[in-house]
């Protein structure tokens, strides 16, 4: 289902032709700190409008309100359960309290939240005849409901997106700045940001119906960039889930609080809370608030592409859009706009895939490392880095969907396989009838799961550094290929030194291979895999593999390259599994799906 | 497989619309033709699509399929048409019962008609040769509509035709398209049972064609009945090995469309795939049967593909081994149940 794969811009001299009109603006603003023209913008900027969300702050109290009505008819379709749903919202909440540690900033929350259920315990142990459990329910409704209700405020949003391109704005200039001076004003423009792929496209949308952006996720600075790079792109600003654990932080706090971020408590499991939290956020996509999900749930662990996506608030999207058909809204739909991030480190990567390879390999896996946790040093390093260095991050908008999965055209049009058009009102007709019909509803949000996922294989975009890494791991592969993943991230440091003319030469047949899948569009490969010479790509993504990490990936010195880190070096190498470019099977082998294993345990 | 619930007050209403709904079958082989039939009392009108304008002439003045069931008076509401613009139109349901060798070339063609909100049940056995693609993938892929699903179990058509007792499975990941299945072909002689597991019904229906063409070879060796159980037995085994590596249910295959539908193909003397196996077991070369059967048997190009995937896959499957060998390597019958008979024995 591409259509039309080879018309995107696909390395440097596209998007240097659509940048002419931007670049000699860059130089100049560059100068006088404006961001209005970062380098990596190389799309039309549209003036920026407050959006739906802007008018969030006067109609809140009505969204809360319309989320505890209608979650409460969901609830109490069988009133013979309140009973239960209300236990297992107790119990569930008594452990949760029992764990929580709060600080300063917490401690508050604690208590209300305390308070709340000694009260429904109270309730609960009278008989059902004097204490209404359905006021219970209300009680328990309308805190959760005001827990997760966001805030905009537009005075705050121009103050904050003011204030982070400047941050952004300084690092990418000020950490560069050695660079400039020997070699001119031009190398600064060499993005570290470069935002490729679908952004007129997703512009022009943002106008017809309502976008729910999709990212992977890798690091948690992704949340900062996703902001600014909407900031960039000149849209209004999205509303997004954020973890409760956020806003334990007062300053970072409060500007989530008024930037329209809603939080998501990962540690609520109980019925209520989940089907509050998707009634939020259904309401607000409703009320045409552009929305950000990570459909993947978390980071993802072992540095591959998300091979799974949680599909309760994927599911918000088509609900919204079917009460908005109903409602015979003039703009109901609702598109999906996957977004891939590719960086060529990450920061927490050390701790991530060992998470990993704990939970995969269990009693096989021997760790020997100690924790790797995210000091405030660390990430400074990498922000430096990952600004200094000659290319940092590619951020590819992906072809905007359908709520189904179908491709959409620029006038917002689903469009169906061999040139048929779509017309979503038939899609949603069950016995004649235009209707939410719950099971029909969750097939399609699994199939459009499905479909996110083969889309977000397709929009990576392959970096030097993962390119390396998955050519040193397939080698020691080839030469070990008796031994299962765990035993081979304990090999020895002479038996994980190769020839560095072995390497290059494993680095020619992959990097064909790797042309050949970008070819068939399967995935997008960084313009310097593409343009530059073998030697000078590899050095590339050797050195950017080393940036960040106190061990390193990918290391050369007298004719020879090893690895000193196996665990990361298999957190990068995973980036590019998941396509069927199978190292020990041949070319032909049956495609594996991604997220799957081979005999020896790797990610296939 | 599953029963959908029946709550009394919702399901008149379901039953009201299927009543008054318009199917149409594309393909008007003798298994569409069964099924426009079956469907027929049950809806307000079925549309037959045959492309040869004769035939549909023919069907339509006789009032009978002639080169399939020349005894089977069709129902008043089945109308055969050559216009598949005609034919769609309208319809809540589409029937597709062609064979999976023209799937993808014929939904490419026909995808311009379908409008989106169609039901789309499949009755094809078999999958597309080389990629392995099951035929609800393809059509999902080339048309514009997203409820699909399979109907599959030992359905002979000409007992079905003669009004004999029989059962099947309709399998959809929607369960309104189980639930049209269910309310356009149960009748006091035909049981449709629903289920979910659209690749396990998929590729216990095409499985067993391998196991077809065992069985024929078997038969010309005129061995008894111990022999063919054994044949049957453990090649269901072969078959829930590779069918659940492909994200099956191992439990379909003990169903009617994978039990049920092995030991009706494998008993049927005049399916094709049977008659070539019974013709390679007396020493007739492949391209020679296939020469005389006109057409090639599905189960054929299904034995290749299927081990060409399992040995990749590293799954054991050493019947459908044996037929490979059988077809394309000229080995004779004996050779290959000797062969088979003295793999080491293992716990069952």
């Amino acid at each position: 289902m591409t259509l039309d794969e080879n018309s995107q811009p696909n390395s440097d001299s596209n998007s240097n032709s659509n940048s002419n009109s931007n670049s000699n603006d860059g130089a100049t603003t560059l100068a006088s700190g404006r961001t209005g023209s970062h380098p990596s913008v190389r799309f039309e900027q549209l003036p920026i409008e407050g959006g739906q969300l802007a008018r969030l702050n006067d109609t809140r109290s009505l969204i809360l309100q319309d989320v505890v009505d209608r979650t409460k008819k969901e609830l109490v379709k069988d009133p013979s359960s309140l009973e239960v749903l209300l236990g297992d919202a107790l119990h569930g909440e008594r452990v949760r309290l029992k764990r929580f540690k709060p600080n300063f900033f917490t401690q508050s929350r604690k208590q209300g939240d305390r308070k709340l259920w000694d009260q429904i315990q109270a309730g609960m142990l009278r008989p059902a005849a004097e204490v209404e459990r359905m006021k219970l329910l209300e009680q328990v409704l309308s805190h959760y409901s005001k827990e997760i209700g966001g805030n905009f405020d537009p005075r705050i949003y121009w103050l904050a997106i003011r204030a982070v391109p400047w941050a952004f704005s300084w690092l990418l200039n000020a950490a560069s700045v050695r660079r400039i001076l020997p070699w001119g004003m031009t190398e600064s423009l060499q993005s570290r940001l470069a935002i490729v792929g679908e952004v007129p496209h997703l512009q022009k949308l943002a106008k017809k119906g309502t976008i729910l952006l999709v990212p992977t996720h890798q690091s948690n600075i992704d949340s900062v960039l996703i902001g600014y790079i909407i900031y960039l792109m000149q849209l209004p600003p999205f509303a997004y889930g954020a973890g409760l654990n956020l806003f334990s932080n007062p300053a970072l706090s409060f500007f989530m609080n008024h930037l329209g971020a809603y939080t998501v408590d990962r540690t609520k499991s109980n019925t209520i809370y989940k089907h509050v939290l998707k009634n939020y956020s259904t309401r607000i996509l409703r009320e045409g608030i552009h929305s950000i999900f990570f459909p993947g749930g978390g980071r993802v662990r072992n540095g591959a592409i998300e091979s799974k996506v949680k599909l309760g608030l994927l599911g918000t999207g088509l609900e919204a859009e079917i009460d908005n058909r109903l409602a015979g809204k003039p703009q109901p739909n609702v598109y999906v706009v996957p977004m891939v991030m590719s960086y060529h480190f990450v920061l927490e990567a050390s701790s991530l895939i060992e998470d990993y390879l704990v939970e995969a390999g269990k009693s096989r896996f021997i760790n020997f490392e100690e924790d790797d946790s995210w000091t405030s040093a660390k990430a400074l390093n990498f922000f430096w880095n990952a600004f200094s260095s000659s290319t940092g991050i590619t951020v590819r908008i992906g072809k905007p969907l359908d709520i189904f999965g179908n491709l959409v055209d620029e006038e917002g049009r689903s469009i169906g396989p061999n040139g048929t058009t779509v017309d979503p009102t038939r899609w949603l007709t069950t016995r004649g009838q235009l209707c939410h019909s719950p099971q029909r509803d969750r097939e399609y949000t699994r199939q459009l799961g499905e479909t996110l996922i083969d889309r977000f294989h397709r929009e990576n975009t392959v970096m030097t550094s993962t390119l390396v890494a998955y050519t040193m791991m397939s080698i020691l592969r080839k030469h070990y290929p008796d031994l299962d993943l765990y035993r081979l991230l304990r090999l020895s440091l002479a038996q994980r030194t190769l020839p560095y003319s072995e390497f290059l030469s494993a680095a020619h047949e992959i990097h064909r291979r790797v042309m050949k899948m970008s070819d068939r569009g399967e995935l997008y490969v960084a313009h310097e895999i593409m343009n530059w010479s073998l030697e000078k790509w590899v050095s590339d993504g050797i050195m950017q593999l080393g940036l960040l990490h106190d061990s390193s990936v990918a290391k050369v010195q007298d004719g020879v390259i090893w690895t000193e880190d196996m665990n990361l070096l298999y957190y990068y190498r995973n980036r590019l599994t998941g396509y069927g470019l199978g190292e020990l099977i041949d070319e032909k082998g049956p495609r594996r799906k991604p997220g799957e294993h081979d005999s020896k345990g790797f990610l296939a | 497989m599953k029963k959908v619930p029946a709550e009394s007050q919702e399901s008149m209403t379901q039953k009201d619309f299927w009543r008054n709904s318009k199917v149409a079958v594309v393909g008007g082989g003798s298994w569409g033709t069964v099924l426009a039939q079956q469907a027929a009392p049950r809806c307000r009108e079925v549309r037959l699509w045959m492309r040869n304008e004769d035939k549909v002439r023919g069907v339509n003045s006789t009032r009978s399929n002639s080169s399939y069931f020349p005894d089977m008076v069709l129902h008043e509401r089945v109308h055969a048409v050559t216009d598949v613009e005609r034919a769609l139109e309208g319809a809540d349901v589409v029937i597709w019962a062609l064979p999976s060798s023209v799937c993808r070339s014929q939904a490419k063609q026909l995808a311009k008609f379908f409008k989106g909100h169609e039901i789309l049940i499949h009755a094809t056995k078999g999958v597309e040769e080389g990629s392995l693609m099951r035929v609800s993938e393809i059509l999902h892929e080339e048309l514009p509509c997203r409820r699909i699903g399979v109907i599959s179990g030992p359905n002979l058509a000409a007992e079905i035709a003669r009004g004999e007792p029989a059962a099947t499975v309709v399998a959809s990941h929607f369960d309104e398209v189980v639930e049209s299945g269910m309310a356009l072909f149960s009748s006091e002689r035909f049981r449709v049972y629903g289920a979910s597991d659209v690749i396990g019904l998929e590729w216990a229906g095409t499985l067993k064609n391998v196991l077809a063409i065992a069985a024929g070879s078997l038969d010309a060796m005129k061995l008894g009945w111990n022999a063919r159980s054994m044949l049957l037995t453990r090649g269901l085994a072969e078959m829930v090995r590779f069918g659940v590596a492909m994200g099956a249910k191992e439990s379909t295959f003990l169903g009617l469309a994978g039990m049920g539908d092995l030991m009706a193909t494998c008993s049927s003397v005049l399916s094709r795939n049977y008659r070539v196996g019974f013709q390679l077991a007396q020493g007739v070369s492949l391209e020679k049967i296939i020469e005389e059967l006109g057409q090639t048997a599905e189960g054929v190009r299904t034995t290749r593909s299927v081990w060409k995937f399992a040995q990749e896959r590293g799954i054991s499957m050493p019947i459908t081994e044996g037929v490979y060998r059988m077809m394309d390597q000229g080995v004779q019958v004996q050779e290959v149940l000797n062969q088979l008979m003295q793999i080491p024995v293992n716990r069952e």
